[in-house]
C-alpha cells in the first residue's frame, strides 16, 4: 500500500500521518516544498516530489506515473478529495472514498455523514481516501525515517484554476487545540445568543468553547472554534457536548477525552453513545440552569 | 448553458426523499451565475424515474430545462460522472453540491472535471460571479482558506451554506408539474459500477497503539488496570433541566474538575 | 363572473381536505389542495385510531390499500384509581375482517395516502405552502387565497377551509365567535417501541389484530382521559387534558403520562418500551357548543376547522367526522358550481348534508358528553366508586358473609361523599348520551 500525501508549502494535511501509518510507512509526499521533517515521530520510507503551486489536474497527471502499488491511499482532506478521483481515473482504478479502514483485500467506507458503514471486498488495484481522525496514530520518539527525492515527469494539457492566495487561520484565537477542557455546542442550541452563554459557562469551568461546523457556518461562532476534520483537531481531558449529534467529521477531531458529557434530546445519536454521562434533556434549558449555577 | 447536478436520494417513498442542502445551494449558485451571464440553467440527474420529483422542484425554482439520465440507484461515482459529462459537454459552468445526501464523498464533481478535461474548484464556501470568471473561496483544513480564480468552462462544487435556494412561486410550482423532462439512456448497471447498499450502523475503529517504552510489567498493569483508577462507566439519564445541571456539576466534581 | 384560477381551493391536506378535493376532482372540477407541511400528514398527530367506514362510498375496498397498522378487534374501557382498575372489554371477530371497523394508523401514512388519492383523481396538491390570507370581492365574498409563496395569490369560486383546529381561514372569514380556552383540550402522546411478538402476547392478539383501550381517571387530578393503542411494533400512549384544569394544577403533561404508564394496570403492558416520539396538539373538545358558522359567501368550513371533533375522555374521534364533512363540502361545492351560485345561500346545502349524516347527529347526541365525561364527579369520584364496589364484591374476607351489592354501593357512595341525586342525574345524562 502506498500513501500519497498532498503537501502545501511544507504543511502536511489533516490525516496525513494516519494515512502513512495505514500504509505501514510507504509514502509519497508530493506538492509544494515537501519535507520529511514535517512528520515528527512518524516512521516511514518517504519519497519526496516537488510539484510547485497547487493544481489538482496537473498534480494528478504528474503523480499517476509514480504509482507503483496496487493500493494507493490519500487522506480525505480537501486536497486529497480533490486529487483522488483524478488519480483514480488516470490509473483506470475504482475509487473508494471516505474509508475508515483500508486493507489490500477490503475497505470499510463511512457513509451518510457518519451514520453508516459499508464493507467492500477489494479485488485488483484501487485508489482510496482515508477519513482523517478515524484511525489515530502513535507518535514514536525514536521514529526511523528514510527520504529520497524524486523528479516528476513534465505534464502538458492540463487545466486548473488559479490560486490567488491561501489565507492562514487566525492564530490569535486558536487556543482550542491546547485546551484540556472543552465545552462544545451544536445545532441543538437554538440561537446565536446561546454561544455567549456557553462562553460564560465555559470560562467559569476553566474550559474553552468549541462548536460544530453547522454553528460556524451560521456565523454564530468564528471558524477557529470549529472542532473536527475541517476545523481544529483537539485533545482535551474533558469534553461537554450540548446538542451535538457526533457526526464522524466532528468526533474525528476530538482526540481521546478521559470524560465526555453529552446533553441531547436524542438518546441514540453517536455523541450520546460515546459519553460517560449522557443526559437526555433540552440542551438550551440545561445551559440556562448551568449558567444560573456557575453565576450564583 | 449552465448545468446544475442534482442527486435525488430515495429512502422509502417521496416523503422521505430529496436532495442535499449542498445540491440546493448549487442550483441557487447556478441561477445567479446564469443571471450575470444571461444564459439559462439545465438541471441534470442520473437516477431512476423517481428522481424526476427533484427535477420538477428545480424547474419550479427557475431551471429552464431538465434532463434525467436513466440509471439504477447505487451507480459508482465515476460512472455517474461519465453519464453527466455526456450532457454537460457544452456547458460554461457545471455546478454540483459538495456532497450528495447519501454517499456524500464529493467525488462526482472531481470525476466530472477530469472527464470533461476542465478546471475544478471544489468544496467552496463562497462564490462571487463575474461574467466569465468566478472568484471562489475554498475550505482547506485547519481553518485555512484558499482563494481561487476560475474561468469557464469549469466544475464548481459548493457547500450547503453558500446560498439558500430561492422559494418557487406558486405558479411556477404548478406549471413545473407538466414541464417536459428530457430522458436519456444511461450506462448499463454492471457489478463493477455498483456500490453495495448493505449499510451497517457506524461504530468507531479500534485504535491500535504501540506498547510504550519501559518495563513490560508496567504495561501489563496499565492494560489490566490493577492500579485502580476510574473504571470505564457510561450512564444514560433522562432528567429535567435543573436536575440535569446538578447531575453534570456533580459528575464534574466527582471526576475532579471542580475545586471543592 | 371573471375566470378564476381554480374552481375550488381547499386549504389543508388533512382527512377533510383530501376528501373534499377528491369529490371535486372526480366531478371534473379544477381543484387546488394547499398544504403547509412538506407532505400531507407530515405534522398531523392524533391518538391513533381511525374509523374509515365513511370511505366505503368514496374509495370502495379502501381496506385493501389504506396504510393501517392494526385492525381494532378489541376495545376496552378502563376506569382507574391510584392503584385499582376496572376494565370492560369487548372483542369482535368481525372487526378483524372486511369491511372492518376501526384501525390504528399513523397520520403521516394515512393522510399521505388519502391526499395521494385526490392527486390521482386530478386535484393539484402543492405542499410547503401556507395560506396567509383570503382574497375578497368588493362585496366581501371570498374570492381566493393568498399564500406565503412569491406570486402566491390564487383565485377560486369556492374556498374550503380544512386547516384544522383553531382554523385561521375560518377566523379570517369571520365565521368564528370569540373562542374560549375552556372549550379546548390538550392531547399529548408518546409512541413507545416494543417488538411485535411482545405486543401480540401482552395484548392477546395475533397478526394484524389490535387493541384500543380508553381510560377514565388516572390523569393525576387533572380532568381528562387517557388512551393506549397498539400499532404494529409500537404503542401509542397518551392523555387528553382539559386546558384550564391543566393550568390550574400546574402539572406537566409528561408527568401525567408517566403516571399512567406506571399504573399497576398499565405498567405490565408498556414496560421495557423505548419512547420514540413525543407530540402534543390542541383539540376542539366541546362539540356542538363551539362550532362556527360553517358557510359564508364563497367559503365552507370542514373537519376540525369547524370543530367537528369529539374528544370527551373515552371518545376520541375526529378523522371520520373530518372525512365525512370533507365529502359533504365537496358535494355541496359541486352542486353550487353547477347551479352557478356559490354565495352563502348557494352553499346552504352543506348544513343540510351534515344534518342528514352521522356527523351532526352524533354531535347532537353527544352534546353533553364532554361536559359529563370531564366533570369532576366522573373524573375523580366515579372511578373510585365503581372500582371500590367491585373490589368489595371480589374481596374474599371470610368468614364474614358477603354484603349485597346494594349495600356496598351505598357504603362506598357515602364514603366518597357522592350525593345520590347527582349519581342518578349523571346516570341519566350518560344513558341519553351514550346509550
Ligand atoms: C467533508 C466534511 C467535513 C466536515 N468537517 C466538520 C468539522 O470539522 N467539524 C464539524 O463539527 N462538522 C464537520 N462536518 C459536518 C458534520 O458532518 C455534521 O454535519 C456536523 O458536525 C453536525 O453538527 P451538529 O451536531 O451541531 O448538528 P446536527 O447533526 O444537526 O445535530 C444536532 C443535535 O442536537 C440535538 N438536539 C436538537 N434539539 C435539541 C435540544 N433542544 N436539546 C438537546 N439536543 C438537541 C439533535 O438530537 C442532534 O443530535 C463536515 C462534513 C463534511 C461533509
Ligand atoms: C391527541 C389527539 C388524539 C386524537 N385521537 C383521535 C383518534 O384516535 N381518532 C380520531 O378519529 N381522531 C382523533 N383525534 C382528532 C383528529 O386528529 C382530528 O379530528 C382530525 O385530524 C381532523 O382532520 P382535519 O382534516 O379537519 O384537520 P387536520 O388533520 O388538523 O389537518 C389540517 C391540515 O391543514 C394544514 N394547514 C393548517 N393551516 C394551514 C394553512 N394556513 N395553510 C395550508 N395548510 C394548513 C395542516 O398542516 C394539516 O395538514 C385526535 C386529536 C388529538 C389532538
Ligand atoms: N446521480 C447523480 N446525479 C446527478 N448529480 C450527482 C449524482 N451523484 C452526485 N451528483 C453531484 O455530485 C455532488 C457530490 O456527490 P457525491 O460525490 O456523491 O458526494 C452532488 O452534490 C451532486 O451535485
Amino acid at each position: 500500500m502506498l500513501a500519497m500525501i498532498p503537501i502545501r508549502d511544507g504543511v502536511v494535511p489533516a490525516g496525513g500521518a494516519e494515512t502513512i501509518a495505514e500504509c505501514a510507512g510507504r509514502a509519497l509526499l508530493a506538492g509544494s516544498s515537501p519535507q520529511a521533517d514535517a512528520l515528527d515521530g512518524i516512521s516511514g520510507d518517504l519519497r519526496l516530489v516537488e510539484l510547485g503551486e497547487y493544481a489538482p489536474a496537473r498534480w494528478a497527471a504528474a503523480l499517476a506515473p509514480l504509482v507503483d502499488d496496487p493500493v494507493v491511499v490519500l487522506p480525505a482532506s480537501p486536497d486529497g478529495r480533490d486529487l483522488a478521483p483524478r488519480l483514480a481515473r488516470l490509473l483506470g482504478r475504482p475509487l473508494f472514498a471516505g474509508a475508515m479502514l483500508v486493507r489490500p483485500d477490503a475497505v470499510r467506507l463511512v457513509r451518510g455523514g457518519g451514520r453508516g458503514l459499508v464493507d467492500v471486498p477489494v479485488t485488483g488495484a484501487i485508489v482510496a481516501t482515508l477519513q482523517p481522525g478515524v484511525r489515530g496514530v502513535d507518535v514514536e520518539p525514536d521514529a526511523r525515517r528514510t527520504a529520497t527525492v524524486e523528479e516528476a515527469a513534465d505534464t502538458t494539457g492540463t487545466v486548473d484554476a488559479t490560486v490567488v492566495e491561501v489565507l492562514p487561520p487566525d492564530v490569535a484565537t486558536m487556543d482550542l487545540a491546547e485546551s484540556a477542557r472543552i465545552l462544545g455546542g451544536g445545532a441543538g442550541l437554538d440561537a446565536a445568543d446561546r454561544f455567549r452563554q456557553l462562553a460564560v459557562v465555559a470560562r467559569s469551568l476553566g474550559a474553552s468553547m468549541g462548536a460544530t461546523r453547522v454553528i460556524t457556518d451560521r456565523g454564530w461562532v468564528e471558524h477557529q472554534r470549529q472542532i473536527g476534520t475541517t476545523g481544529v483537531v483537539v485533545d482535551p481531558a474533558l469534553y461537554i457536548a450540548l446538542g451535538i449529534s457526533g457526526a464522524v467529521q466532528h468526533t474525528a477531531g476530538l482526540g481521546t477525552p478521559d470524560h465526555i458529557v453529552s446533553v441531547n434530546t436524542d438518546p441514540h445519536c453517536p455523541m450520546m453513545q460515546m459519553a460517560d454521562l449522557a443526559v437526555v434533556a433540552d440542551a438550551n434549558a440545561v445551559l440556562d440552569e448551568l449558567e444560573a449555577r456557575v453565576r450564583g | 448553458m449552465i448545468v446544475v447536478c442534482w442527486k435525488w436520494v430515495t429512502a422509502g417513498d417521496e416523503r422521505w426523499s430529496g436532495v442535499s442542502d449542498a445540491d440546493r445551494a448549487a442550483l441557487e449558485v447556478g441561477l445567479r451565475l446564469a443571471e450575470t451571464s444571461s444564459t439559462s440553467v439545465t438541471v441534470a440527474t442520473v437516477g431512476p424515474p423517481a428522481a424526476e420529483h427533484g427535477l420538477r422542484e428545480a424547474i419550479a425554482a427557475g431551471a429552464a430545462d431538465a434532463i434525467r439520465i436513466e440509471a439504477p440507484d447505487g451507480l459508482a461515482s465515476d460512472a455517474v460522472a461519465v453519464a453527466l459529462a455526456a450532457v454537460a459537454a457544452d456547458a460554461s459552468w457545471i455546478v454540483c453540491g459538495d456532497a450528495s445526501a447519501d454517499r456524500g464523498t464529493g467525488a462526482v464533481p472531481a470525476f466530472l472535471a477530469a472527464e470533461l478535461g476542465v478546471a475544478q474548484a471544489l468544496g467552496l464556501i463562497g462564490v462571487t460571479p463575474d461574467e466569465r470568471t468566478v472568484r471562489a473561496t475554498r475550505r482547506l483544513d485547519g481553518g485555512r482558506r484558499e482563494i481561487l480564480d476560475v474561468t469557464t468552462p469549469a466544475v464548481l462544487s459548493v457547500e450547503g451554506s453558500v446560498a439558500r435556494l430561492r422559494r418557487a412561486s406558486l405558479r411556477a410550482e404548478l406549471t413545473a408539474r407538466s414541464a417536459a423532462i428530457l430522458q436519456v439512456a444511461g450506462p448499463p448497471a454492471t457489478a463493477a459500477h455498483a456500490e453495495s447498499h448493505d449499510v451497517q450502523p457506524y461504530r468507531p475503529r479500534a485504535r491500535a497503539f504501540a506498547a510504550p517504552a519501559g518495563v513490560a510489567l508496567d504495561r501489563v498493569r496499565l492494560l489490566t488496570d490493577v492500579a485502580g483508577g476510574p473504571a470505564p462507566h457510561a450512564e444514560l439519564v433522562v432528567l429535567d433541566p435543573p436536575a440535569a445541571a446538578e447531575r453534570i456539576l456533580a459528575a464534574l466534581a466527582e471526576w475532579g474538575y471542580l475545586s471543592p | 363572473m371573471a375566470e378564476t384560477d381554480y374552481d375550488v381551493v381547499v386549504v389543508g391536506a388533512g382527512p377533510a381536505g383530501a376528501c373534499a378535493a377528491t369529490v371535486l376532482a372526480r366531478a371534473g372540477r379544477s381543484v387546488l389542495l394547499l398544504e403547509r407541511g412538506p407532505f400531507a400528514g407530515s405534522k398531523n398527530m392524533y391518538g391513533g385510531v381511525v374509523y374509515p367506514r365513511i370511505l366505503d362510498g368514496l374509495h370502495p375496498q379502501w381496506w385493501e390499500e389504506a396504510p393501517i397498522q392494526r385492525w381494532v378487534t378489541r376495545r376496552s374501557t378502563m376506569m382507574l384509581t391510584d392503584d385499582q382498575a376496572l376494565t370492560v372489554d369487548y372483542r369482535s371477530g368481525s372487526w378483524g375482517r372486511p369491511p372492518y371497523n376501526g384501525a390504528t394508523a399513523f397520520r403521516p401514512d394515512f393522510d399521505h395516502w388519502l391526499a395521494g388519492k385526490a392527486e390521482h383523481d386530478g386535484a393539484d396538491l402543492v405542499t410547503s405552502t401556507t395560506v396567509v390570507g383570503l382574497l375578497r370581492h368588493p362585496d366581501g365574498a371570498v374570492a381566493g387565497v393568498r399564500t406565503d409563496r412569491p406570486d402566491g395569490d390564487i383565485t377560486a369560486r369556492v374556498v374550503i377551509a380544512c386547516d384544522g383546529v383553531n382554523s385561521f381561514v375560518a377566523k379570517e372569514a369571520g365565521l368564528y365567535g370569540a373562542v374560549d380556552a375552556s372549550h379546548f383540550t390538550l392531547g399529548v402522546k408518546e409512541v413507545v417501541a416494543l417488538p411485535k411478538e411482545v405486543i401480540d402476547e401482552r395484548f392477546n392478539v395475533r397478526g394484524r389484530e389490535g387493541v384500543d383501550i380508553e381510560i377514565v381517571g388516572g390523569t393525576g387530578g387533572v380532568n381528562g382521559g387517557a388512551f393506549l393503542y397498539t400499532n404494529l411494533d409500537t404503542l401509542s400512549v397518551g392523555v387528553v387534558l382539559k386546558l384550564p384544569a391543566l393550568a390550574a394544577q400546574q402539572q406537566r403533561p409528561e408527568t401525567i403520562i408517566a403516571g399512567i404508564k406506571a399504573h399497576p394496570a398499565i405498567a405490565p403492558l408498556v414496560e421495557g418500551g423505548e419512547v420514540k416520539e413525543y407530540s402534543a396538539h390542541v383539540i376542539p373538545e366541546a362539540g356542538m357548543a363551539m362550532m362556527p358558522k360553517m358557510t359564508g359567501d364563497g367559503i365552507l368550513v370542514a373537519g376540525d376547522a369547524a370543530a367537528l371533533c369529539l374528544a370527551a375522555g373515552i371518545w376520541l374521534e375526529g378523522v371520520n367526522f373530518a372525512m365525512a364533512s370533507g365529502i359533504a363540502a365537496g358535494e355541496t361545492s359541486v352542486e353550487a358550481l353547477r347551479a352557478d351560485d356559490t354565495s352563502e345561500a348557494g352553499l346552504a346545502g352543506y348544513r343540510r348534508r351534515l344534518e342528514s349524516t352521522f356527523v351532526l347527529r352524533d354531535h347532537r347526541k353527544l352534546r353533553r358528553a364532554p361536559e359529563l365525561v370531564l366533570s369532576d364527579r366522573v373524573q375523580h369520584l366515579y372511578p373510585k366508586l365503581v372500582t371500590n364496589t367491585v373490589e368489595a364484591m371480589f374481596r374474599v374476607d371470610n368468614p364474614t358473609p358477603k354484603p349485597g351489592l346494594r349495600r356496598i354501593v351505598t357504603a362506598e357512595r357515602k364514603r366518597l361523599g357522592i350525593r345520590r341525586r347527582d349519581l342518578l342525574r349523571d346516570g341519566l345524562t350518560g344513558w341519553r348520551t351514550f346509550g
